[in-house]
């Protein structure tokens, strides 16, 4: 029996007294592909930072590769060389070439010498189609340039999980496609991710799983074909038409 | 005419247009002279003067010519009664050169010192007030606490209180004096150094407001994203808060080292020979108060001026798109 890689279960946070998260359980194997929908305020991107303690968890249990995260005594800093953050506003360091910005973690937190870290570096930009921007700032790239910054940096760790939070939605939409597929890519190749996003060509074609959280918790959760086709809860159906309402319009 | 001016650029910088027209050429010549005459009057009196046979301060140009050419302008001036009182000004002007020939060595002596105490003060002064800053920001509720009534105490009484405390009330003077080396050769004496530890305590709390602001401007984003790969809070600030934040604070920084460069006179006061305390020593001696601070306004703003060129010069060369207010 294989163990899943990340294991969430009966997770609750609040802020002071509104409860953000009221019970979630999820589980990925390795090569899942995750992606979570739901209104805004539902809780997404609280779950996300819950899984590699930007946020600090009430109760319930977080497990990576079967090991608990969530105690006092875990070394953050270990958790999250091991799960990647990809942000919705990119959050490149302002300083750093894109260069930099890719090997700022190698150097630093997995000790590599400059040299190893650049070739790596090089490797992570070209996979994201950037290594002739290796040089600009992030001022100098687009939106969809900063974003595929964003995901070589998080790769550049070789994490066993990448989490990314709506990063597609800061974008221009003519910008949207290139991120998309570099993250579809991504999932071709068996990296373990857990997306919220509502792109639904990305959600169509590479999920494996679609959860749709609403009010704190997993209202739904499936296959796209099922999910998307025949939702058996009314509040899936009901978010899932207004979605693609805002996608007619858009 | 004016077509070759709108076709360049629309609305160019003030500074731009000032700059390139009027200033830059004279006032880089100018400071150019300036530093030549300092840099070969410390070399002459520090270096050579012991080695071979030249004298200590003997000046680069001799009186002579400036008092017999006063003497012509005078005697012109003399027949023509009230009408000549222009000229008579020129002639005390030139002969009031040929005694600055005498008062230059040492007023070069006084920059060095001057120098010596900017520089000291305003480069130790950062070492406490980066840390100083990073707790106003990141620290807990107790060192925040601490940092707030340091710089709230510093920046609420004047600088010369707070040397004055130091100099007369503290036992830090004789404890200077017996430090071995203090006040030989090179090395200034006590009172120096207690210059220099005020003025870096009172520089510290100045400099960790600006970095304050600095650093509290960059985006939280910023040190999300650095944890989020696995840097702990300390590297995040050192790798990416503080390197954004150094370049925001460049310029409110110059502005702290130009007032330090003026607010370093205030060492006089406690008989530091800087380069206000040896003007006022030579007007005590020859009365002559106005043309020697005349003199000596031009020497500080020269090195005021050089200052800001020199930090111009570091904010354009570590100036990175996106980051803090980047000159177009
Ligand atoms: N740091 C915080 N302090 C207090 N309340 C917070 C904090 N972060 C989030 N919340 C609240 O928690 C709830 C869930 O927020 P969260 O950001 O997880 O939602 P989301 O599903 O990601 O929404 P969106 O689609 O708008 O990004 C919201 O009501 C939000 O106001
Ligand atoms: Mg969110």
């Amino acid at each position: 029996m294989t163990q899943p890689l990340l294991s969430i279960d009966d997770l609750h946070k609040s802020y002071g007294s509104e409860e953000v998260l009221e019970g979630v359980g999820l589980e990925m194997d390795q090569g899942d592909v995750t992606v979570l929908i739901g209104p805004s305020g539902s809780g997404k991107s609280t779950l996300l930072r819950c899984v590699n303690r930007l946020t600090e968890i009430n109760s319930g249990r977080i497990a990576l590769d079967g090991e608990d995260v969530t105690g006092t005594d875990t070394d953050v800093n270990e958790l999250r060389k091991q799960v990647g953050m990809v942000f919705q506003d990119f959050n490149l360091f302002a300083h750093l070439t894109a260069l930099e910005n890719v090997t700022l973690g190698p150097k630093k937190v997995l000790g590599m010498d400059a040299a190893d870290a650049e070739a790596a570096g090089r490797n992570h930009l070209e996979q994201v189609g950037l290594l002739e921007q290796a040089d600009s700032y992030p001022a100098e790239l687009s939106g969809g340039q900063k974003q595929r910054v964003g995901i070589a940096r998080a790769l550049a760790m070789d994490p066993e999980l990448l989490l990314f939070d709506e990063p597609t939605s800061a974008l221009d939409p003519e910008l949207v496609g290139e991120v998309v597929e570099v993250m579809r890519d991504l999932a071709a190749e068996g990296i373990t991710m857990l997306v919220v996003s509502h792109e639904m060509d990305f959600a169509r074609s590479a999920a494996s799983d679609i959860v749709f959280l609403d009010d704190g918790e997993i209202v739904e959760h499936g296959p796209p074909e099922q999910l998307f086709q025949n939702p058996t809860a009314d509040r899936t159906e009901q978010f899932l038409s207004r979605l693609h309402a805002h996608e007619e319009t858009a | 005419m004016s077509t070759a001016e709108s076709t360049t650029s629309p609305n160019p910088g003030l500074r731009d247009r000032v700059g390139t027209v009027f200033t830059v050429r004279p006032l880089t010549v100018g400071l150019a002279l300036f530093w030549i005459w300092v840099l070969a009057r410390w070399t002459t009196d520090f270096v050579l003067a012991g080695v071979s046979g030249v004298d200590r301060g003997t000046p680069f140009v001799p009186a002579a010519p400036f008092l017999t050419t006063a003497d012509t302008v005078a005697s012109l001036a003399t027949p023509l009664g009230v009408a000549g009182a222009p000229l008579m000004w020129v002639a005390d002007t030139l002969r009031f050169a040929a005694d600055a020939t005498a008062y230059l060595p040492a007023l070069a002596h006084g920059i060095w010192t001057t120098v010596l105490l900017t520089v000291f003060s305003v480069c130790l002064g950062f070492m406490l007030a980066l840390p100083l800053s990073v707790v106003r920001v990141y620290g807990g509720r107790w060192a925040r606490w601490f940092a707030l009534s340091y710089t709230e105490l510093i920046r609420g009484t004047p600088l010369l209180a707070q040397l004055f405390v130091l100099y007369f009330a503290t036992s830090l003077t004789q404890v200077l004096r017996g430090v071995p080396g203090v006040g030989v050769g090179f090395v200034p004496a006590q009172a120096f150094w207690v210059a220099v530890i005020s003025f870096t305590l009172n520089s510290a709390a100045y400099q960790s407001e600006y970095l304050r602001a600095s650093l509290e401007s960059v985006d939280g984003g910023q040190l999300t994203a650095a944890r989020a790969i696995g840097l702990s809070k300390l590297e995040g600030i050192r790798y990416v808060v503080v390197p954004q934040g150094l370049r925001l604070a460049l310029p409110s920084w110059t502005n702290e080292l130009v007032y330090l460069i003026k607010y370093s006179s205030l060492a006089s006061f406690i008989t530091v020979q800087e380069l206000y305390g040896r003007t006022s020593t030579i007007a005590n001696e020859t009365y002559q108060y106005t043309e020697l601070f005349v003199l000596v306004a031009i020497l500080y703003l020269a090195l005021v001026v050089s200052a800001s060129a020199l930090m111009d010069r570091v904010e354009s060369h570590t100036a990175t798109a996106g980051v803090g207010h980047t000159r177009q």
